[in-house]
C-alpha cells in the first residue's frame, strides 16, 4: 500500500486494463472482470447502517488494507473528498459503481497502479473487489482474485457460514459472492440481427446479458456484458468454466457472422456502414455520446478487418473512453453543458483519431 | 444513427415504438408493425431482457408469497436480534441487515435461495482453510434431505416423490450408511 491520497484527482490519461486491447480474443472479448462481494462480521449491512458505523467500517477496512503484504500496491481514494466529476470519471473507467459514486455515506476505493484491481469499500456490501484482465481470460482473472481474497481473509473478519458461504446484503450474491463478467463487442451479431437470439440463448443457461454503456438494458455501440446469475451452489471453478465456455461460443458465433458480413452480397452494406461511420467521425460537428459510440463501434470493426487504413486500436480505445461525458470534460479541462459537450466531443474525436480533414 | 420521426406503438398508442415487426415476402417488406417493448413482450415477439437478478419488492413478493401466508398464520413479523431488521423490511428493500439475518430468517431464505440459485448449499471456497464441499456426496445428501423435508412440509408431494427417488439414488451411489 502506498501513500494515502486525499482528494487528489486520479492518475493522468491511460485506458486502464479493460481497454488495453490485448489478451485472448481481444477484438471481440474486450475484458474479463471478476467481482467478489465480501462483508465483515460485527458490522451491519448498508440498509441499517448508521452514519458513524459507515465511518468506522470504512476506516477499519482502509487501515487493514494498508498493512503490508497485499499482492498488489493499492492507492486509497476517499470518495467524499472527490468532486462529482472525478467520481464519474472512476465510474466511466469501471473502477467504482454509480451507486458508490452517488452514495452520501463514508466510502472509499482502493485501486492498483494499472487499474486492474479495484476494491470498493462500503458499497452495497462492505467490500467489493474487482479484478480486470484484458481479453477473454476467466481463469487468470479468477486466480488473481483468489490470491487477493486469500490476503483479505487473513486481515479481515469476513462473514461466512458453511451453509450459505460468504454472506452478502442481497441474497442474490451470497455463496461465492462472485460475479464473473466479460465485456463483448458484438457488432456482427447486432448488424446480422442475431443478437436477440444470442442473448436469449445465454439467458437460458443462466447468464445475464446487458449493455455495457447507457442506462438500463439498452446496449450502446454494440458493447455487451455477459455474466453468471447464480452465485450459490457451484464452486468458483465451475462458475468460471461455465462462463468461459458460454462466452467462447458467443465469440465463435460473432466470428462466423462477421465472416458472412464480409462476403458476397453482404460485403457492400458492411463496407457502407463502416465508411459512413468514418464519414460521420471525420465531418460531424455535433456528436452525442450515443452516436459516437455507434460510429466508433463500426470503425473498430472496420479497422480490425482491414476495411479502413490509418487507425490503430489503441487510439480507438482512447476515443471510446473520451466519448463519455466525464472523461470528455476532464480531458478538455472544461465544464460543458450537454450541447457544448456534443460539439466538443466531435472535435476531440477528430483529434484523437487523427482524422482532421 | 439516422433520426427518424418518432412512431407510437400501434397497440397501446401510448409508448414510443422501439421495435419494428416486418413481414417479408419474397425479399420485400409486405407489412410492418411498430411496437413498444412491453407490447412486443406481451405478444411474445421478444423475450424480456434479463439483467443480473435485482431484488425488487415485486419479485420478493412473488418469491416469498408462501412465506407471507405462513407468517400470517402463526408468527408475528420477527426481527433479527443482530440488527433489528424485520422480515417485512427485508421484503421492502430486498437487502438483509447483517450476517446474522441469514440465521434469523433461515426458514424463509432457504426457499428463496433455491428459487434464485437452484441451490441453498454453498460449494465454493471458505476462509480459514475450510475445505470447499465440492460435490461431496454427504453434502448432497444433506441438501436433498432438507429439500425433501421442505417439500413434504409445503405439501408439494410430486416434488417430494421425485426428491425421495433422487435421495435413494444418491444414497446408493455414495454407499452411505446413514439412515
Amino acid at each position: 500500500m502506498s501513500k494515502k491520497r486525499r482528494g487528489e484527482p486520479p492518475p493522468e490519461f491511460h485506458t486502464g486494463e479493460w481497454l488495453k486491447g490485448s489478451g485472448a480474443d481481444a477484438e471481440i472479448a474486450i475484458c474479463t472482470r471478476v467481482r467478489l462481494a465480501r462483508n465483515l462480521d460485527g458490522f451491519h449491512f448498508a440498509p441499517v447502517q448508521e452514519p458513524n458505523q459507515a465511518r468506522e467500517l470504512t476506516d477499519f477496512i482502509v487501515q487493514r488494507l494498508q498493512q503490508p503484504g497485499l499482492p498488489e500496491n493499492l492507492v486509497v481514494v476517499e470518495l467524499q473528498n472527490l468532486e462529482e466529476l472525478e467520481r464519474t470519471v472512476l465510474v466511466e473507467r469501471h473502477l467504482i459503481s454509480r451507486d458508490l459514486a452517488n452514495s452520501k455515506k463514508a466510502r472509499s476505493v482502493a485501486i492498483n497502479q494499472d487499474e486492474s484491481v479495484a476494491l470498493m469499500v462500503n458499497e452495497e456490501d462492505h467490500l467489493r473487489m474487482q479484478v480486470f484482465q484484458s481479453g477473454l481470460s476467466t481463469e487468470a482473472a479468477w486466480k488473481r482474485a483468489e490470491a487477493f481474497d486469500e490476503a483479505l481473509m487473513q486481515r479481515l473478519p469476513l462473514a461466512w457460514s458453511e451453509e450459505f458461504g460468504f454472506l452478502t446484503s442481497c441474497p442474490t450474491n451470497t455463496g461465492t459472492g462472485m460475479r464473473l463478467s466479460v465485456m463483448l463487442h458484438l457488432p456482427g451479431l447486432v448488424w446480422a440481427d442475431e443478437i436477440l437470439k444470442a442473448t436469449n440463448t445465454a439467458q437460458k443457461i443462466h447468464l445475464a446479458v446487458r449493455g455495457l454503456y447507457g442506462e438500463g438494458s439498452k446496449a450502446l455501440g454494440d458493447f455487451y456484458q455477459v455474466s453468471n446469475q447464480v452465485t450459490l451452489g457451484r464452486t468458483e471453478q465451475q462458475l468460471q468454466s461455465d462462463v468461459q465456455l458460454a462466452v467462447s461460443r458467443i465469440v465463435q458465433w460473432e466470428r462466423e457472422v462477421r465472416d458472412a458480413l464480409l462476403r458476397g452480397s453482404s460485403r457492400p452494406r458492411t463496407l457502407d456502414r463502416v465508411h459512413r461511420a468514418l464519414g460521420t467521425l471525420e465531418r460531424a460537428q455535433i456528436l452525442s455520446s450515443e452516436e459516437a459510440l455507434g460510429c466508433l463501434s463500426a470503425l473498430r470493426f472496420g479497422v480490425h478487418h482491414g476495411l479502413v487504413d490509418g487507425f490503430d486500436i489503441p487510439s480507438l480505445n482512447k476515443a471510446l473512453l473520451l466519448s463519455q461525458p466525464a472523461h470528455l470534460q476532464r480531458f478538455t479541462q472544461e465544464r460543458l453543458d450537454p450541447e457544448e459537450r456534443d460539439q466538443r466531443r466531435a472535435k476531440l474525436l477528430r483529434e484523437v483519431l487523427g482524422c482532421e480533414p | 444513427m439516422i433520426a427518424r420521426p418518432m412512431q407510437f406503438c400501434s397497440i397501446c398508442q401510448k409508448a414510443p415504438a422501439t421495435i419494428v415487426l416486418m413481414d417479408l415476402n419474397g425479399g420485400s417488406v409486405s407489412s410492418q408493425q411498430h411496437l413498444c417493448s412491453p407490447c412486443a413482450e406481451n405478444l411474445g415477439v421478444v423475450q424480456p431482457k434479463a439483467g443480473p437478478v435485482k431484488m425488487s419488492p415485486e419479485l420478493l413478493e412473488d418469491l416469498l408469497g408462501a412465506v407471507q401466508s405462513k407468517t400470517a398464520r402463526g408468527r408475528r413479523d420477527p426481527a433479527c436480534p443482530g440488527c433489528g431488521l424485520t422480515m417485512q423490511q427485508f421484503k421492502n428493500t430486498g437487502r438483509l441487515g447483517c450476517p446474522r439475518c441469514y440465521e434469523s430468517f433461515r426458514d424463509d431464505l432457504v426457499p428463496l435461495l433455491r428459487r434464485v440459485h437452484e441451490s441453498s448449499q454453498h460449494r465454493g471456497r471458505l476462509p480459514g482453510g475450510t475445505q470447499p464441499v465440492t460435490g461431496a456426496p454427504v453434502q448432497d445428501l444433506v441438501d436433498l434431505r432438507k429439500r425433501l423435508d421442505d417439500a413434504v412440509r409445503g405439501e408439494h408431494y410430486e416434488a417430494a416423490a421425485q426428491l425421495r427417488d433422487e435421495l435413494r439414488q444418491a444414497e446408493k451411489g455414495s454407499g452411505s450408511s446413514e439412515s
